[in-house]
């Protein structure tokens, strides 16, 4: 493995962290005070900062330090996460997404924006409030943010205040007074036996300020008794430093729950303070047991004093990140491999190491998107395959009892289970995309000067990576339209008697096998009248045209259609819902509006949980074989006589139980006949559409129940209307699976046709 | 300091220490029990916690059995850790020159 591929694991590792850090802010911003939240976003900044430190990018370093530093406020309860706190971290964790992207892809970060925030985290962590919050300015130096415990005064009679930072470039880290403090360590033995080291912690300790050390090895037993691998060694440590407790604890971080720790300032009342322990003073160079990094802080006399700080951050990022990230880990068994004489005992360590990671969390590994795709495909080549064997052996097997068939059973049962695994390994959840978005929201809302909140449900539903990925650029396009077309600006709102601040509400749930995602809006709904106008402007209909309020809204998804009145950065040019039918529909999806003049608009997508197999019912329409998706499907039944009855000029129900259903005769839908086939003569299959409505589907007859490997046509062939994807059926003959809903859909009266025109204009 | 005897075994200790070492540093000291020992420490790179522990329980039996444990060369790094994790290894220093 080598460095690159380390720094790839470590920026997926990062993002990771960033989404953690995201759904974390969140949950403060909806009102979480649980101390673990505030802990996690802690942890996810400080490991990005660890990892960041290791690959020596200092931008994301420095940046992250400040962000750190103020998130440790909060940690401590000096800073309140209010709202206002929390717009500054959430644009904070925006820019370390835009750091970090910048550091995996070269790319540029808007730098006078870092620069401002790093500002704003300054003046938050200084215990100063943001601007927004405060109409006269605040009295700087602000004593308020005095660290905890409450003041005490040290026996150098210092008293811990507050520090400005006006006076210093961007990169001071938050300083207080140095302050001395005592620490009692003892390690348990499962802290050598997770393969940490209490040297390297105490190294790292010895880091942050001036150290003394007394070694108890009272414990130690005679060589003969002793276990070489247990924990004896205990230590009390006198330590002075400028960066607070946390910083101290944050050295023990990952070794907490496997060692005794007590941190407290020096001087307080404790038992056995009094006891004087010779003390033995730990020299401040001790970069040669840094067996990562040379860099040696002798060097710190540079008069350059940012640049000092950041190779102390650096140094504390390393340090920090030597105990925490297993990203370091493998950059240290990398390392390893480059010095021969030290690669076994590097190695050990970091595999050591691993299996504490290991036991952290439930062992999971990375695995390329592209052996997953492989193997699915062979997986779908598999079941084609069966599904050809069982037929062949049914064709030439006259006895039909034969051990063969009880054989070729088990063999689809099997195939069946290692596609549903496989599957799973690609079903993934919609929350990185949704996180994603409430990002879009902001920005957008920024830019637009509306007040905008999303709200997110079902972020744990489940759906096929590729669906997730090719979901992202849609679901940013509609929001950007939401919150530029959808919502209105607070006054308007509030002349409207509407809550000045817009909610844009993003749903994800599974719906008769599919997953249906949907982006509500409150504003003002879609403006009929106008999109009326501007197709007739734009010669999209003809100005006597008589259309529905459905078919109005659905003109917004034409090519080349924009209501906004100016362009602006954001959305109105026009491209935009087009686009996003289109990549729906790739999906093999569908996108549907309601819209309610004053109330909003909701757009709803219904997506496939996976675009690899379906299960299907085989049927003949017209001498043609046709798949239909079995999820559609609700029960089928051979219609008698006397049940269908005539309605208008062409139209038939069928009536089930006390109720009528439209029948619908798919052969004649799709131009397979040129008159409609007699009822009674077929099956119904009765399926439930993406509107909650059921029609009868009139087809010839049932071949039988299949699971189908989906080939898309679009990628194939092209689009065909009513006809959702392809497969290849066990005699080697290629079956159309249809597309239920655009049935539904054109049996209302719109045929099948205007869609095609509108899929070819786009 | 215990006497110094002719019979005295030396011990050349290996440059990297860490936690895996702990346990081989162990039964090699025992193999050396009862006799004057002295630890060649020049190599030594890095050492963790566990062997500084396994040495200091040595130092501990050798002055038990008044036999002589001294360190005859040290490294750098071996004097670094050891003053970093406030193990006081002065007295066990060689003497002689």
């Amino acid at each position: 493995m080598d460095m690159n591929e380390i720094k790839e694991i470590f920026f997926q590792e990062c993002e990771e962290q960033l989404a953690e850090l995201e759904s974390g802010l969140l949950k403060l911003n909806d009102g979480d005070r649980d101390p673990e939240t505030v802990n996690a976003v802690f942890r996810a900044v400080h490991s990005i900062k660890g990892g960041a430190g290791a690959f020596g990018l200092d931008d994301l370093v420095s940046f992250a330090h400040v962000f750190e530093t103020t998130l440790d406020c909060v940690r401590s309860n000096r800073l309140e996460p209010n709202q206002d706190v929390l717009k500054v971290m959430l644009k904070s964790a925006d820019v370390l997404a835009d750091l970090t992207n910048a550091a995996r892809d070269g790319g540029s970060v808007d730098a006078a924006r870092s620069r401002q925030l790093i500002k704003e985290l300054e003046a938050l962590a200084n215990g100063e409030l943001p601007q927004a919050a405060v109409a006269e300015p605040v009295a700087k130096p602000a004593p308020v943010a005095a660290p905890t415990p409450a003041p005490v005064v040290n026996e150098e009679g210092f008293q811990p205040v507050a520090f400005s930072f006006d006076d210093f470039e961007t990169n001071e880290p938050l300083a207080i007074e140095p302050s001395t403090f005592e620490i009692l360590f003892r390690p348990k033995s499962e802290l050598y036996a997770k393969g940490n080291d209490a040297t390297l912690l105490l190294r790292d300790l010895s880091r942050l300020g001036e150290m003394s050390i007394h070694c108890d090895m009272d414990e130690l037993p005679a060589l003969a008794s002793m276990n070489p691998e247990a924990a004896y060694f205990a230590w009390k440590i006198s330590l002075k430093t400028d960066k607070g407790e946390e910083a101290i604890r944050s050295v023990f971080e990952f070794a907490e729950w496997d060692c005794e720790l007590d941190v407290m300032l020096a001087g307080g009342d404790h038992a056995g303070a009094g006891e004087e322990l010779p003390m033995q003073p730990v020299p401040f160079d001790l970069s040669m047991l840094d067996e990562e990094v040379p860099a040696s802080p002798g060097a710190a006399e540079d008069d350059d004093q940012v640049a000092a700080q950041q190779r102390e951050a650096r140094d504390d990022a390393v340090s920090a990140a030597a105990t925490a990230s297993n990203v370091l880990q493998m950059a240290q068994t990398a390392r390893a491999s480059a010095e021969s004489n030290r690669s076994a005992a590097s190695a050990s360590a970091a595999q050591a190491a691993a299996q504490q990671a290991a036991s952290a969390a439930t062992p999971t590994i990375r695995v390329d998107l592209d052996r997953v795709d492989r193997l699915i495909n062979l997986v779908g080549e598999l079941v084609i395959n069966q599904a050809m064997l069982s037929q062949s052996v049914i064709e030439n097997d006259t006895n039909g009892t034969s051990s063969i068939n009880m054989g070729l059973e088990e063999l689809q049962q099997l195939t069946r289970e290692i596609q549903d695994s496989v599957m799973a390994i690609r079903a993934q959840p919609v929350k990185p995309v949704f996180q994603r978005m409430s990002r879009i929201v902001r920005e957008i809302a920024d830019m637009t000067g509306k007040s905008v909140r999303l709200v997110t449900e079902g972020e744990n539903t489940e759906v096929d990576k590729t669906v997730i990925d090719k979901l992202a650029e849609p679901l940013t396009h509609m929001i950007r339209n939401a919150v530029d077309h959808g919502l209105e600006t607070p006054e308007k709102r509030v002349a409207a008697g509407k809550n000045p601040e817009g909610t844009v509400r993003l749903t994800a749930k599974h719906r008769s096998g599919r997953i249906v995602i949907e982006l509500a809006d409150d504003g003002a709904g879609i403006n009929r009248e106008k999109v009326r106008q501007k197709a007739i402007d734009n010669d999209l209909i003809a100005a006597d045209a008589n259309l529905s309020d459905e078919e109005i809204d659905n003109l917004i998804f034409h090519a080349g259609f924009s209501t906004a009145d100016k362009i602006s950065d954001i959305s109105g040019r026009g491209v935009g819902m087009d686009v996003v039918k289109r990549s729906i529909q790739a999906l093999g999806g569908r996108i549907n509006i309601s819209s309610k003049p004053g109330h909003g608009s909701v757009f709803t997508m219904s997506l496939p949980l996976t675009l690899a197999v379906l299960d299907g019912m085989v049927v003949t329409v017209a001498n043609q074989t046709l798949v239909v998706p079995l999820t559609a499907i609700v029960e089928t039944l051979q219609p008698e006589a006397s049940a269908i009855h005539s309605f208008g000029a062409s139209q038939r129900l069928i009536s089930i139980r006390n109720s009528f259903c439209p029948l619908v005769d798919v052969g004649r839908i799709l131009n397979f006949r040129a008159i409609q086939a007699n009822p009674v003569e077929g099956v119904a299959l009765l399926v439930e559409s993406e509107g909650g409505g059921q029609r009868a589907l009139m087809v010839d007859a049932i071949q039988g129940q299949r699971q189908v490997v989906i080939k898309s046509l679009e990628a194939n062939y092209t689009h065909v209307p009513g006809i959702a994807a392809a497969t290849i059926l066990g005699d080697g003959r290629v079956a159309l699976i249809l597309d239920v809903d655009a049935i539904v859909a054109a049996s209302r009266g719109q045929s099948l046709k205007p869609e095609m025109l509108l899929a070819a204009a786009g | 300091m215990a006497s110094r005897n002719t019979a005295k075994k030396s011990l050349k200790l290996a440059p990297v220490l860490d936690l895996n070492e702990a346990t081989g540093l162990h039964e090699r000291l025992l193999t050396l029990k009862g006799t004057p020992i002295e630890i060649d420490a020049s190599a030594v790179e890095r050492i963790g916690t566990l062997c500084a522990q396994v040495l200091m329980a040595g130092a501990r039996s050798w002055e038990e059995d008044r036999l002589s444990f001294t360190f005859a060369k040290v490294s750098d790094a071996f004097v670094k850790t050891t003053q970093l994790i406030g193990v006081d290894i002065a007295p066990l220093m060689a003497k002689e020159i």
